[in-house]
């Protein structure tokens, strides 16, 4: 099982170095520049289609980014609605570029990081001060959540999706594995106009994905980033071979009643016979048996066994990230509330980490095929699950 | 692993139900006659019957609701067991909607001594299955409930497709376990 996994990991970064190279034959290179504000600071990236050389100096206007370039840049920024960062401003110099971060205030300090495939720059701009407490939202308020993340939005168009997983993360990086529902031969539930679940989940995922990478300092892995199809257990395997802290699964719904609709959030139900409650929930009470079993003994059998079970340690955290996901869906979405759900999905049960599963809304559903198939939905889907995994990282901070 | 594990519970169960359980109090599979003509004997002949609940989706509020048949009583478990999955098949008489693709056939079903009903499906109950995580718990809860709430010795249920395990029905609800009836899919 593990080496199918390894092998699917392959495939994965086969096909996402293909899907790479139009970008990079492309005759102009680009810089896209956009700028979003988080909790405690607002974050600008620069991503590129090549590696930048630059360099990074604070003037009283705000900050340099000095681009070391002989080939010519195209410059792409949109509009900038940041508590911080007050434009952008782009020059040719003699060796290359500069762009100027304007800040509201000189009293700030940054830090950056660069990140590979994609080429990106991730600059944090920390108000220093009385600000940085001003600015700072009361914590576990929703609607002050709502409000920042209103900001945080990309300021035009929806963010190009990123496709590799940053595999140069740093080893501390915290990781969120979405997982795009069906793919290949398994095309799961279908609509009437023939839009596919397998589909609507990768492209929502995709914008996830984008999202996710924008706003968080968090390495993103996808368990497929094209029509492909994935096993339900190398999903999970993919999940737990790299350390995932959290799981999402993306699905569109499908029922025999063509009236059923709205969106629903669901964590696993363990479905369990008696004999099995009692050490589930044994396991339930000591998450850390698990990896204890498996250290000490390891017998294949066992840790088959508890890696079948893996997802059971982690029902309440589960249950909580759900929640959080589908208290956005009602206030993002418009669709009927479903509520919070639970059911045995194969695909959850071996996740050894909080892993929820949305069901964003009916493909068997006309009125929502139609919803499915726009952009605005999708794009408002992948944002409001953003924002519950955001809130539900605040609560876990 | 646990597929082979699965396959010797199935084949240790397949071998008691061939050869008849020596000793142990296996249940054996009735006579070939389908229960459906049984049904219809049954509500000719003066024979004594028994009102079972089917549980079948509603297009109103997405939920099983219970529709009361008759079926023969028999003192065999498995065979009420095949009048009930019949009727399912055969599907409702009150305007809900079926949740077994129409071309499904019942191969078999037998009873383990701890009240675990192996209910064997020819593939159309996979292959012809709308997928979607609501029609899947649909299928499995109609059957489930529809079961273990008629047949007292009925604990729990096992899907198999053609004879073997199946995964998922369409990528979502995990049948490699046993199912318990869930009574909160049942309007009030």
């Amino acid at each position: 099982m593990k080496n199918r996994g390894k092998t699917g990991l392959r495939f994965l970064g086969l096909t996402v170095f293909l899907a790479v190279i139009p970008l990079v034959s492309r005759a102009q290179p680009v810089l896209r520049v956009s700028v979003a504000d988080l909790p405690d600071f607002s974050r600008v990236t620069i991503a590129s289609s090549a590696p930048l050389a630059f360099t990074l100096e604070k003037t009283a206007e705000g900050l340099q980014f000095k681009l070391e370039s002989k080939t010519s840049y195209r410059f792409q920024g949109g509009a900038v609605r940041s508590r911080l960062v007050k434009s952008f401003g782009w020059a040719k110099t003699k060796i290359g570029y500069i762009l100027l971060i304007e800040t509201a205030t000189g009293d700030f300090r940054y830090e950056h990081q660069v990140q590979r495939n994609p080429n990106q720059v991730l600059i944090n701009l920390y108000p220093s001060g009385e600000e940085a407490a001003v600015s700072t939202p009361a914590p576990g308020k929703k609607p002050a959540v709502k409000e920042e993340r209103k900001e945080e939005k990309p300021p035009d168009e929806p963010p190009k999706p990123i496709l590799k997983p940053t595999a140069h993360a740093s080893p501390s990086m915290k990781t969120i594995v979405i997982d795009p529902g069906h793919g290949g031969l398994e095309v799961g539930a279908k609509g009437k106009f023939g839009t596919m679940e397998k589909d609507v989940t990768l492209t929502i995922s995709l914008k996830l994905k984008a999202l996710i990478e924008q706003n968080l300092a968090f390495r993103v892995i996808l368990t497929r980033d094209t029509d492909l199809d994935v096993s339900l257990d190398n999903r999970a395997a993919l999940a737990n071979n790299n350390k995932a802290d959290l799981f999402i699964s993306v699905h569109a719904n499908g029922s025999f009643a063509k009236s059923a609709r709205g969106s629903e959030t669901f964590f696993l139900s363990l479905n369990a016979t008696d004999e099995e409650t009692r050490r589930l929930a044994y396991l339930e009470n000591n998450p850390a048996r698990i990896e204890k079993h498996i250290d000490e003994e390891n017998p294949d059998d066992i840790k088959l066994i508890l890696w079948d079970m893996a997802q059971s340690a982690y029902i309440k955290q589960s249950s909580l990230l759900a929640e959080l996901i589908q208290n956005e869906f009602n206030t993002e979405l418009g669709t009927e509330n479903r509520g919070l759900k639970q059911a045995p999905f194969k695909v959850l049960t071996g996740v050894a980490c909080p892993a929820v599963l949305v069901e964003v809304a009916f493909i068997s559903n006309p009125d929502e095929e139609e919803k499915l198939k726009s952009e605005d939905f999708q794009n408002r889907v992948a944002d409001a699950v953003f924002r519950g995994l955001a809130a539900f990282l605040k609560t876990n901070s | 692993m646990i597929a082979s594990l699965a396959l010797i519970v199935i084949i240790l169960a397949f071998f008691f139900f061939r050869g008849g359980g020596g000793d142990r109090e296996m249940i054996k599979q009735p006579a070939k006659e389908p229960a459906v003509s049984g049904a219809k004997a049954g509500s000719q002949v003066p024979k004594e019957t028994r009102n079972i609940r089917l549980y079948f989706l509603s297009e109103e509020d997405g939920l099983l609701h219970a529709e009361e048949r008759a079926i023969p009583a028999d003192p065999s478990p498995v065979r009420e067991a095949e009048a009930v999955i019949a009727e399912l098949i055969k599907g409702p008489e009150k305007g809900y909607l079926s949740t077994i693709p129409a071309e499904t056939r019942l191969r078999q079903i037998f009873i383990t001594q701890d009240g675990t009903a192996y209910v064997d499906f020819s593939k159309e109950f996979a292959e012809k299955h709308p997928s979607g995580t609501s029609a899947e718990a649909a299928t499995v809860y109609s059957i489930v409930n529809s079961l273990a709430l008629n047949i007292p010795s009925i604990k729990k249920i096992v899907f198999l497709i053609e004879g073997g395990e199946k995964e998922t029905l369409g990528g979502h609800i995990n049948l490699s376990k046993p199912f318990i009836p869930l009574k909160s899919m049942i309007a009030e």
